[in-house]
């Protein structure tokens, strides 16, 4: 071992708790053998400068850590001399076995390298002078930092494309059982790609929380290598105990929580970034495109709920929002953003953290909507989610959930921390949602799932004891509360069974089918089971697996007795006696979370698109819709959400609902212009799905329309119907976040009003699905 | 020594676990997969649904063990692997010339 390793090891050996103090001083120990061999190799003879790159070059030397060092020569060198030199430098070092990387270069040289590859770049842009000529350094620097900033719009893309493959292969930092602390998503690559793009002037990086992640993540890795004696980056779980003990951290489980937690500020960070370096490049060729316009016309500042807009790419308050009197408004603003792919800004998230007014118990139902909505938006619900996250907004809302925030799982099949793995079944369930009758609760149900996960007993069981009571703070009601109570304790019945029971005796079979007792909770509970075993890990969502899994269900869906009868809905009398009169009249009835409006009309083909549609072009969300006639006249009954602000009179309904019916208002082309506005980013929503239901009703056929929600939804599926000379004799209408599940009871009006043959039912299918693919419906 | 490979029911594979620890073999390969025998390509009716059989689930598990015990545990997984209804299974036996324990560079049966 030589006199450097011998002092190297020494001051290791020495550490007792790994600290920017001790990255310091192992830093001047290295600067000053490197300067020791750099004035003993000659480097002053060629005029040259040793420099420092990379993570060296930062000063973020950890006990494993290789040297990147650059040996910057003037061009008018000797090079039989920059030979020697470089020699008389290197061996020394290779003796030692120290790892190094090397090169030696000119400040033309190193530039052109810069401009080829882009990690030369990053690493370069971090250059330091350990000994020489400090000049040549800064000539390299500035002009490295020139090149990257004048071509930051072309090589950022590169670099996002290498981001995006290193997390496809190394996962996310703060959701990971073994995570590589340098490679995953939100680790230590990712804070020096930050400040690359800082660099470039692009985007803004914000920096709340990001120095002292920095700092833990690189004396969690000090402390890996001390431990491991290598210089692996990742903390699989046999280090972990040691490691925390060496960092002062009281159990592993509490490591893994902090390094989650560094982590997810880390990758929220990066996140945001990326997404406004996505922005600014679009809007900068907005402004090419627009070079005439004033500054103001390219401001795009929509408005997008109650409180909310967009400003600049991002989802902001609008000046008159008040969060202290509104305690919806952080969850409105966070489904708004997920479903229309934005990021909330991190000042917005701060105040809604800061100001918010506590969420009243229960929930109104526009709360309990709007999470529904945010799970339903999938995947760009994560971002959304992880922004909240920040600031543990969520488990101020439900206090239960900071129990499992960043819990660590002691379990081989688990991919994600305890937090992250509900929320992913959750986004897997948002696949599912045309599977299942209630959307709303298979999304609430994931989410949940695993919440009485790290109480020290059995998961399932606490699992239940918890959920009443959340279920009943989100505002659900009774029986939708025993629904999600009973996926809590039926999770892993499926699995369970699929895999250890004969799926071939009767008595499995009927095991089952007693549990679950109708094909509607057996649809939730495999669409569960999917989205549970996808976000745990590979080990138990093989195909082959989920396949044991639906062979079950299809065999208890075989046992369970018919769908039960769907009797034609009926309204309260007192609804049914507004207009009895004959003519259109319109009645709100604001009742105490849900304002409800009664329209009775002259029946006619169409009415029930025309009120739908009035209602849409009144910005009016339909929650509910309950329709029946009644002689020659259509009574229905509208539960509705203003989307901005107050209610419009019910005398301008009644007014623009005659004109739509006279023909003398086409509000097409205005419901398609807005929707335009609002499905602009591109989603990919599972497509609509159609049930035909056999035999529930005596009096006419029932067709189920599961699809996303979207302004004028139900007007474009009515007028559908209509059009292929069907009549819709009743409709029950239900909107759970944004997801709808619409139910029509239909009659042939050319057979004399009787059931729908198989030819007109697949006539009604094809005609509502051409409408909504015409009408560029999200799917 | 002997390689063993069972291809059974997937829900058969706990019994099979136990009973194979109870005649002291601790260590076993279980892998996902797939396929059919004598009962391909026809349709299971239950209870009045019919069901299409294309490539059916199943775990191959596989053993090493001594000569002299192939038998004995070949039995044991037939027993535990029967219900005596069709897709059973199959188990078979080949010769293994050789056998090395990574960790410690142990070889024959010192390694199993």
């Amino acid at each position: 071992m030589g006199e450097f390793s011998k002092s190297r090891s020494e001051f290791l050996a020495q550490i007792t708790r790994p600290s920017a103090a001790c990255r310091a001083e192992l830093l001047t120990l290295t600067d000053n053998w490197i300067t020791k061999l750099a004035i003993e190799a000659g480097v002053d003879q060629i005029n040259g400068a040793l420099v420092a790159v990379g993570g060296y070059g930062r000063g973020e030397l950890s006990p494993g850590s290789d040297l990147d060092l650059l040996l910057l020569v003037p061009p008018s060198a000797n090079p039989d001399l920059i030979s020697v030199v470089a020699d008389k430098l290197w061996y020394p070092i290779w003796d030692e076995a120290i790892k190094l990387d090397h090169s030696v270069r000119t400040v033309a040289q190193a530039r052109t390298m810069a401009a080829e590859d882009l990690k030369v770049a990053l690493g370069l842009l971090d250059a330091r002078t350990v000994y020489g000529d400090d000049s040549l350094r800064e000539n390299l620097s500035a002009q490295v930092l020139a090149d990257w900033s004048s071509t930051g719009e072309k090589r950022l893309p590169e670099l996002r494309s290498y981001v995006q493959d290193r997390m496809a292969r190394n996962g996310e930092l703060a959701h990971l059982l073994e995570p590589d602390l340098k490679e995953s998503f939100g680790g230590l690559r990712d804070i020096g790609i930050l400040s690359g793009i800082a660099a470039t002037g692009i985007a803004e990086v914000d920096q709340t929380g990001l120095a002292q992640a920095h700092q833990f993540l690189l004396d969690v890795r000090d402390a890996l290598h001390l431990v491991t004696k290598r210089a692996t980056d990742r903390l699989a779980l046999q280090e972990q105990q040691e490691v925390a003990q060496l960092l002062g951290i009281e159990s592993d489980d509490a490591l893994l929580r902090a390094v989650s937690s560094a982590g997810r500020t880390v990758s929220y960070i990066s996140d945001l970034t990326w997404h406004r370096v996505k922005h600014q490049g679009v809007k900068s060729r907005k402004r090419i495109l627009r070079r005439k316009v004033t500054e103001s016309q390219i401001s795009d500042e929509t408005p997008l709920a109650f409180g909310v807009i967009v400003l600049d790419g991002e989802v902001v308050l609008s000046e008159t929002a008040q969060p202290s009197e509104d305690p919806i408004l952080v969850l409105r603003a966070a489904a708004a953003a997920a479903q229309n792919g934005l990021r909330l800004h991190p000042d917005t998230v701060k105040t809604l953290a800061i100001e918010s007014a506590i969420m009243p118990e229960p929930w109104p139902l526009e709360a309990r909507e709007a999470l529904v909505s945010l799970l339903g938006a999938g995947q760009l619900a994560l971002p959304v989610w992880e922004a909240l996250d920040q600031y543990e907004i969520f488990s101020k809302l439900v206090p239960e959930w900071a129990v499992v925030r960043a819990a660590p799982q002691h379990n081989p099949l688990h991919t994600f921390t305890v937090d992250r793995h509900q929320v992913e079944a959750a986004i897997n369930s948002s696949t599912m949602t045309r599977r299942v009758a209630r959307p709303d609760l298979l999304l609430v149900g994931s989410l949940f799932h695993d919440i009485g996960k790290c109480r020290n007993r059995d998961h399932t069981e606490v699992g239940v004891e918890l959920m009443p009571a959340i279920a009943r703070r989100l505002g659900f009601n009774e029986k939708d509360t025993e629904i999600l109570v009973k996926m809590v304790q039926y999770h892993l019945l499926l699995p369970d069974v699929a895999t250890k029971r004969d799926p071939e005796d009767d008595a499995t079979v009927e095991y089952v089918a007693d549990i679950v007792q109708d094909h509607d909770f057996l649809e939730m509970l495999h669409a569960l089971s999917e989205a549970d075993s996808r976000a745990t890990g590979p080990a138990v969502s093989s195909e082959w697996r989920l396949s044991l899994i639906s062979d079950l269900v299809s065999r208890v869906h075989a046992v369970l007795a018919g769908d039960e009868v769907l009797p034609l809905p009926e309204l309260d009398p007192k609804r049914l006696e507004v207009g009895a009169d004959g003519d259109i009249e319109v009645v709100l009835d604001p009742i105490s979370s849900l304002p409800t409006i009664t329209i009775s009309a002259p029946d006619a083909t169409g009415l029930l698109a025309a009120c739908a549609g009035v209602l849409a072009l009144h910005r009016l969300s339909v929650r509910t819709a309950t329709t029946q006639t009644v002689g020659n006249r259509a009574v229905s009954v509208w539960g509705v959400t203003p989307q901005f602000g107050d209610m419009p009179s019910t005398q301008e309904i009644a007014r623009d609902l005659r004109l739509i019916l006279s023909g003398q208002l086409d509000i097409s082309a205005r419901l398609v212009r807005r929707r335009e506005d609002m499905f602009g980013i591109g989603f990919n929503y599972p497509p609509a799905r159609i049930l035909v239901l056999e035999d529930v009703s005596v009096r006419a056929t029932v067709l189920e329309l599961r699809a996303h929600d979207f302004p004028g939804l139900l007007r474009i599926v009515a007028q559908a119907i209509s059009a292929v000379e069907v009549d819709i004799i009743a409709a029950r209408v239900a909107t759970l976040g944004s997801e709808a599940v619409d139910v029509f009871y239909v009659i042939d009006k050319s057979a004399g009003g009787a059931h729908l043959s198989p030819d007109r039912t697949s006539q009604v299918r094809t005609s509502i699905l051409q409408a909504l693919d015409l009408n560029n419906a999200p799917d | 020594m002997k390689l063993i490979t069972a291809i059974v029911k997937p829900f058969k594979l706990e019994d099979i676990k136990v009973a194979l620890e109870g005649c002291g073999i601790h260590g076993m390969t279980v892998s996902e997969a797939s396929g059919y025998g004598r009962q391909r390509g026809h349709t299971e009716v239950y209870r009045g649904a019919e069901y299409t059989v294309d490539l059916v689930p199943k775990v191959r598990i596989e053993v090493l063990v001594d000569d002299a015990d192939a038998d004995s545990v070949v039995t044991t997984i037939v027993d535990a692997a029967n219900t005596g209804r069709i897709g059973d299974g199959k188990v078979w036996v080949v010769p293994v010339d050789s056998v090395v324990r990574v960790r410690t560079g142990e070889r024959g049966s010192e390694a199993l």
